[in-house]
């Protein structure tokens, strides 16, 4: 049986059982929405709904492979893009483990030239080692090690949009994408209104770009005929106690070969790696800024400058700044993978396991060959790692290797 | 979006207070003072009457002022004007502005009339500067916050905070390097006077409003004709990027532009925001569509038709017609293209300016060059 047939025909079954399950976004009325269709494989956009009936039942006459919706509002949603009358738009983040650099080094991923073929493991090079050519196509996996960095992320803006920004919980909506990463929405009436300039001030905000962290406490100061360095406190507010906590997060951490990538003199890396329990220790009187003889306040710049990237939220800032962006429905599948785009209550991200509450089939096996595929978990079940073999496998992860490509239906 | 807020009540319960007169002479631009304009039964088509001279000798100099000082900024002086006068001579130097109908005139002269309003906000009580603010339905308090050993004065929502100091470049106005908590930006009187003066600024500019021109009497007109011919040489034609050099010179490009003209051509993958910069980039700096499209022919996803139709969107020859501009240096930072800075990108904030004085550069080279 043709994959993309089969993948079309469960998806078909799933929105015919479990439609009712989307809900309609905020304002329904004034929302584009867009769909990918199995059959032609292109973006269907400038769609509009009064209603989740309406919405529920072209979902379930099509069963699209992808759905999405605007964060923008507008008069007529069907319209030509600059004609639909722009009303506003939710604050929106893309946290994606693209993005993000993780400790699994994205060894599960691979890549292949498209020029001369060669094949290579993590992310595609700059050029290819052989033919020197630049572009590839690539294969990419959620993996536990890659969301767990995602949801780090995620934890770090949604600390910065509450404490610094002000929005609380109930402004706040998270979803894990059905895929590699997370999505973060602040529906308040507050951000609606609010343009392009703005927007980049906030992306700039939580990514630490453009911070000049003598704004934030580090600064020389002559005392009894000396100088002295002081710099902010672990427990203060906003960017201040973030630099802080990041620099001591760094400094916990360091070895020599990080502290001479910042560009610090070897003498100097010796005596921070010398005295770093001293200086760790510091930090309950007074911070750590002045054990370090010669370290100054432009080494000291790089340092926090280092720290203020630890506790940075690393967001796909173009989603951010663009006010007409179409993103994945919650509750709906993604073309990918097909697991669901799942929506939880900000308090739990802590406790959410994405690779089971986004498992939208559970009954049924399928076989299937699967070309290559690395371990992966879905629910409570491991599977693969794979290699040019045939297996039987629940539906779930049997869609999930049949839309990542990986694998085809054995009749 | 409409982004300037319209002055209107707050609901706080401390803003009974109402501004006195003097108040109206200093910030004649309050609706307050309008109200009293109403009030006093003044028309303008009355202005012609010999008892209004000095309203309409003094709403011509605030215009003049405005056209004349560099910076901008309309005089504020009780010892040579009377209060009522300064007060009704603002709305008949917006009609005189109105009438003029020139864009320069109309954003210098905001700017003057604001540039003023700063200079006595600065000397105001926190009280009044809180009262003023939330006339513009500011979200603003008294703070007393401390941040080491900086105090603040006043704590802004940062909504509102956004919507006056996204449009000011220095690094000490980036949201990051401010002092926020809890939706809150902490700020010192100063800086609360100079975000006012923005949000006065573009008040003032929604207020020369071209519709309402045709109703003004003729009257205004032949004074504002007048103006106009004395000082036609101050009326400037505003800067656009809008320049064509005949030749494109690699050698002038930014590094930024740089990078993303190489990845382009090599076939390497470049991001969305990436192709619309070296696009409109490319665009501005006089290349035709048919060679940009050949530029992305080696990218593995080229399609020629879509290409083209994206190049031309940009060139402004399809769709709403607007030609864009490639984003300030600020922009492309956030988005990770700029590599770093080198001495020239210093000194400027848009990539089309690094070209243009670049070239220059290459340009006086070039003629050395021939000459030698």
């Amino acid at each position: 049986m043709d994959t993309q047939a089969f993948i079309h025909e469960r998806f078909s079954e799933f929105y015919s059982g479990n439609a009712n399950g989307i809900e309609a976004p905020r304002s329904i009325e004034n929302r584009e929405f867009g769909f990918t269709l199995f059959k032609e494989n292109m973006m269907v956009r400038h769609k509009g709904f009064i209603n989740a009936d309406e919405l529920r039942d072209f979902i379930k006459r099509n069963a699209p492979s992808n759905v999405y919706y605007s964060t923008a509002y507008y008069s007529v949603p069907e319209a030509k893009m600059d004609e639909k009358g722009w009303l506003g738009s939710d604050l929106f983040f893309d946290i994606d483990a693209d993005h993000i650099p993780a400790k699994c080094n994205k060894i599960h991923d691979s890549w292949a030239c498209r020029k001369c073929g060669l094949r290579g493991r993590g992310p595609a090079p700059g050029k290819c080692p052989s033919c020197g050519n630049e572009s590839f196509d690539e294969r990419t996996w959620p993996c536990e090690i890659c969301l767990e960095a995602a949801r780090v992320e995620t934890m770090n803006l949604m600390d910065i949009l509450t404490s610094d920004l002000g929005f609380s919980f109930s402004d706040i909506k998270c979803s894990f994408s059905g895929h590699r990463g997370y999505h973060v929405q602040v529906e308040s009436e507050e951000v609606l209104k609010l343009d392009s300039i703005a927007r980049k001030e906030i992306v700039d905000y939580v990514t630490g770009t453009g911070i000049d962290v003598l704004f934030h406490g580090l600064e020389s100061v002559r005392r009894d005929g000396g100088k002295l360095i002081v710099g902010p406190g672990l427990d203060e507010k906003g960017w201040r106690g973030r630099a802080a906590r990041g620099t001591y997060e760094f400094l916990l951490a360091a070895t020599p070969e990080d502290l001479r990538r910042l560009g610090l003199k070897k003498s100097i890396v010796d005596e921070i790696i010398a005295n770093k329990d001293l200086m760790l220790e510091s930090w309950a009187f007074g911070g750590p800024w002045n054990i370090v003889k010669g370290l100054g306040l432009k080494g000291w710049s790089k340092i926090v400058q280092r720290g203020v990237s630890l506790q940075s939220a690393k967001i796909d800032t173009v989603v951010t700044v663009d006010i007409h962006r179409l993103i994945r429905l919650p509750n709906t599948l993604h073309g990918k993978t097909g697991l669901l785009k799942v929506s939880f209550p900000p308090n739990e991200i802590e406790e959410f396991d994405p690779l089971k509450r986004s498992v939208a089939f559970r009954k049924g096996d399928v076989k299937i060959y699967v070309e290559e595929a690395p371990k992966f978990r879905l629910g409570d079940e491991s599977f693969g790692p794979f290699k040019k073999q045939t297996v039987t496998l629940p539906l779930s992860a049997a869609l999930f290797l049949l839309c990542k490509d990986a694998a085809r239906v054995v009749d | 979006m409409s982004s300037s807020a319209r002055p209107r009540n707050s609901k706080g319960r401390e803003m009974a207070k109402t501004l006195t007169l003097e108040d109206m002479a200093k910030y004649p631009f309050m609706p307050e003072a309008a109200e009293e304009v109403r009030k006093l039964g003044f028309r303008i088509d009355g202005l012609f009457e010999a008892d209004y001279a000095p309203i309409l000798d003094r709403a011509e100099r605030r215009v003049i002022e405005a056209l004349t000082t560099n910076p901008p900024e309309v005089r504020y002086d009780p010892s040579l004007y009377k209060e009522d006068v300064e007060m009704l001579s603002f709305p008949v130097a917006v009609a005189l502005v109105t009438s003029l109908a020139n864009e320069y005139v109309k954003r210098r002269y905001a700017l003057a009339e604001a540039r003023r309003a700063y200079e006595l906000l600065k000397r105001e009580s926190e009280e009044k500067i809180v009262e003023i603010a939330r006339k513009f339905g500011w979200r603003i308090r008294f703070s007393g916050e401390k941040s080491g050993v900086i105090k603040f004065d006043f704590a802004l929502n940062f909504i509102d905070y956004l919507r006056n100091a996204s449009s000011f470049h220095d690094k000490d106005w980036k949201l990051i390097n401010k002092f926020v908590i809890n939706g809150e930006v902490h700020l010192s009187k100063q800086e609360v006077a100079r975000l006012l003066q923005e949000e006065i600024r573009r008040y003032i500019e929604g207020k020369i409003d071209p519709k309402i021109k045709s109703a003004l009497p003729e009257k205004i007109f032949e004074r504002a004709e007048k103006i106009k011919q004395t000082y036609s040489s101050s009326f400037k034609e505003l800067p656009t990027e809008d320049f064509s050099p005949s030749e494109a010179a690699e050698e002038a490009f930014p590094q930024c532009i740089m990078e993303l003209y190489k990845a382009a051509q090599s076939g390497r993958h470049v991001p969305h925001v990436g192709r619309f910069a070296l696009t409109s980039f490319l665009i501005n700096i006089g290349m035709s569509p048919g060679l940009i499209v050949d530029l992305f022919r080696r990218s593995s996803d080229f399609n020629e038709r879509m290409t083209r139709y994206q190049i031309e969107h940009i060139a402004g020859e399809r769709g709403s017609g607007t030609k864009y501009t490639p984003p300030k240096c600020d922009t492309l930072q956030t988005h990770g293209l700029c590599p770093g800075m080198d001495d020239i990108c210093r000194r400027i904030k848009h990539p089309l300016t690094y070209y243009r004085r670049k070239m220059r550069a290459v340009k006086a080279k070039r003629v050395k060059e021939s000459k030698g």
